[in-house]
């Protein structure tokens, strides 16, 4: 996991290949077009970036002293999410019905990207790629929400080009400072 | 010795005659109650400051150390697990300089140590050293066994542990009454008992605290609509709820609305596991709550013990609505699950809650946008002079033989959410314990 409350770690290693400058632009270009389906709300677009077993975890974290030995982030507490895709195309799902009275007017979504890193996984066509994404949401005439974390994707090349196998968001709210959070991150 | 803990000043707003600004007879509510910072300011005296508040569940302090912050009101306080495997509440709040002593949300410890003066305070909140203590060596007010965090009354009730800051609050059993039949639903329907799952969701609604108290207690009546759209996806067609088997019931300004389906609610989590363990599980239901409280184990229902601790039977969230100003709350959520019900079923219910009761949730997320904007549309003074209307079911009083409490029939009625305002017109007309009526 990529966040830990102790400063007593061991060192990070080096890089042990990198992506080429091309697949670099391959990634970002991926990753742009996916912010801007989700501003856009087109989900079946997006769900079609995904594998079919892809997974998609955003844990709550708790603000813990560094002595504890638990961690701010840990699987099997509760998340905001943490959803197969079809759990996922399920949550979306409602947002297209007419009645969804509190997506009409729809909100005003951008997805920023940033920080984005590429270091090889374990499979042969699998990277790890991690990014920094802000949500800025704005609704009705003053409510503004801005929602950032720390990405983990693991991003797999396939004959239909690049798709999600996994992404984990650690978000640094520990109160989710909004009354909702109806995009994904 | 001077006593370092000073008695309530009465608020200005105890000029207003609290029963004309909620018309319970009629179903009339002001809306100034939803908005005025005078009436805020004397609801953390005489409610919150006064009533038995949920702090937590006993699951989460399985060892000694164990400790979670939270808040009674606006006031922070600390629940910590002693040596002796007492949980103790104190003020989390340094009785030196006053600031904030436990800066995480929870965790495991041997002490509380402010950061400002090193004052170090143990698991009971007792001062236990200061930094460089010999520097008091000669203060005569310098007396650690008067100085420690000021120590609220603990009480607790099937695993639920609750808290108060008033010596003269009646007994926990009493405060809950015969509430404590329909909390038993979901807290002794198993003899294994009932734990919380490991953490928990906050979020902040810019709503008045009361707008979702009133939703939990007793609003059926806004599910067939403002959650039109997650019963669509979920379910392909409407939220209906079943007039003849229905009722709402409260006591003392509790109260749950509820259906006898056994598995109303739990359908929502999309988890058919679930719903299989309700059916499975209904006849060992009925040993320990009887046939008709079987039937409510995982039903179509919402509950709000007052002032601001709710629940959902068969959803199993269980939230407290925390006060942050007149128009804001945080909002903080668990999920409870049988103790020795299987791991696969707990894993159930964790994900299906966030699916529908987190703030990412198909349900929830309608919720906050209707109390947010039944809030600040009381911003307006033309806007704050129209009462809300809340006369639904004003002639649907009955007779149950095994409910106790006021029963209504049918669960889309106002009745509950009018005894919640009841008790609340009484808490906040009266000065003392002693003149708060019974209901």
């Amino acid at each position: 996991m990529s966040v830990n409350a102790t400063l007593d770690r061991e060192r990070e290693p080096a890089p042990r290949r990198r992506a080429s400058l091309d697949f670099v632009h391959e990634v970002q270009q991926f990753l742009y077009r996916e912010a801007r389906l989700l501003d856009e709300q087109r989900y079946d677009d997006w769900f079609e970036l995904m594998t079919e077993d892809f997974t998609y975890w955003v844990p709550v974290p708790q603000s813990r002293y560094r002595r504890d030995k638990k961690p701010t982030y840990e699987p099997g507490r509760m998340a905001h999410f943490d959803d197969t895709l079809t759990e996922l195309k399920l949550r979306a799902s409602r947002w297209k019905e007419k009645t969804a009275w509190s997506e009409d007017p729809p909100t005003r979504n951008v997805h920023y990207v940033t920080n984005i890193e590429i270091a090889p996984a374990e499979g042969a066509q699998d990277w790890l790629v991690r990014s920094v994404a802000i949500s800025l949401r704005t609704r009705n005439e003053d409510e503004e929400n801005w929602l950032g974390g720390r990405r983990e994707d693991l991003i797999r090349e396939t004959p239909d080009g690049l798709k999600l196998v996994r992404r984990w968001v650690f978000l640094t709210q520990t109160v989710l400072l909004s009354k909702n959070f109806n995009t994904f991150i | 010795m001077v006593d370092t803990l000073q008695p309530p000043v009465a608020a200005p707003a105890t000029d207003f005659d609290f029963h004309r600004l909620v018309d319970v007879e009629a179903g009339w509510i002001d809306r100034r109650i939803f908005w005025d910072e005078g009436i805020y300011q004397l609801e953390l005296e005489r409610i919150f400051a006064r009533c038995w508040a949920f702090v937590g569940h006993e699951s989460q302090f399985a060892a000694p150390g164990d400790f979670v912050t939270t808040y009674i009101g606006q006031d922070a306080v600390i629940v910590a697990k002693d040596r002796r495997g007492e949980v103790n509440v104190f003020l989390n709040s340094c009785t030196h300089r006053g600031n904030r002593v436990c800066f995480a949300e929870t965790g495991s410890t041997r002490q509380f140590t402010c950061n400002f003066h090193g004052w170090a305070f143990g698991l009971d909140g007792g001062l236990i050293s200061a930094h460089e203590e010999h520097h008091y060596s000669r203060c005569a007010t310098f007396d650690k066994s008067k100085l420690g965090l000021h120590r609220a009354r603990t009480a607790t009730y099937k695993g639920l542990i609750f808290a108060t800051f008033d010596p003269e609050a009646p007994s926990l059993d009493e405060y809950l009454g015969d509430y404590r039949y329909y909390l038993d639903v979901l807290l002794d329907n198993d003899p294994g008992g009932t734990e919380f799952l490991d953490g928990n969701v906050k979020s902040r609604l810019r709503c008045n605290w009361k707008f979702a108290a009133e939703n939990f207690v007793g609003d059926a009546y806004h599910a067939g609509w403002t959650h039109a759209s997650a019963a669509a996806a979920l379910f392909q067609r409407d939220v209906k709820v079943n007039p003849a088997h229905s009722y709402q019931a409260n006591i003392n300004g509790h109260g749950t609305e509820f259906g006898l389906d056994l598995f109303g609610n739990a359908m929502a989590l999309a988890e058919p596991e679930v719903v299989e363990y309700l059916k499975e599980n209904e006849a060992r239901f009925a040993e320990r709550l009887g046939k008709l409280r079987s039937r409510m184990v995982g039903a179509m229902s919402s509950s709000n013990v007052f002032p601001n601790l709710a629940y959902l039977t068969g959803l199993n969230t269980w939230r407290v609505w925390v006060p942050k100003g007149p128009h804001e709350i945080e909002l903080n959520t668990w999920v409870l699950v049988n103790r020795d019900m299987p791991k696969r079923l707990k894993e159930a219910y964790r994900r299906g809650v966030s699916r529908t009761f987190s703030p990412t949730g198909m349900f929830e997320s309608d919720d906050g946008e209707n109390w947010e904007h039944c809030t600040h549309s009381n911003a307006g003074v033309v806007t704050r002079r129209q009462k809300l209307h809340y006369g639904l079911g004003l002639d649907s009083r009955m007779e149950h033989e095994e409910f106790p409490g006021a029963v209504y029939h049918v669960q889309l009625n106002d009745a509950n959410q009018r005894a919640f305002y009841q008790r609340w017109a009484d808490l906040m007309s009266a000065s003392r314990w002693a003149d708060v009526p019974k209901r």
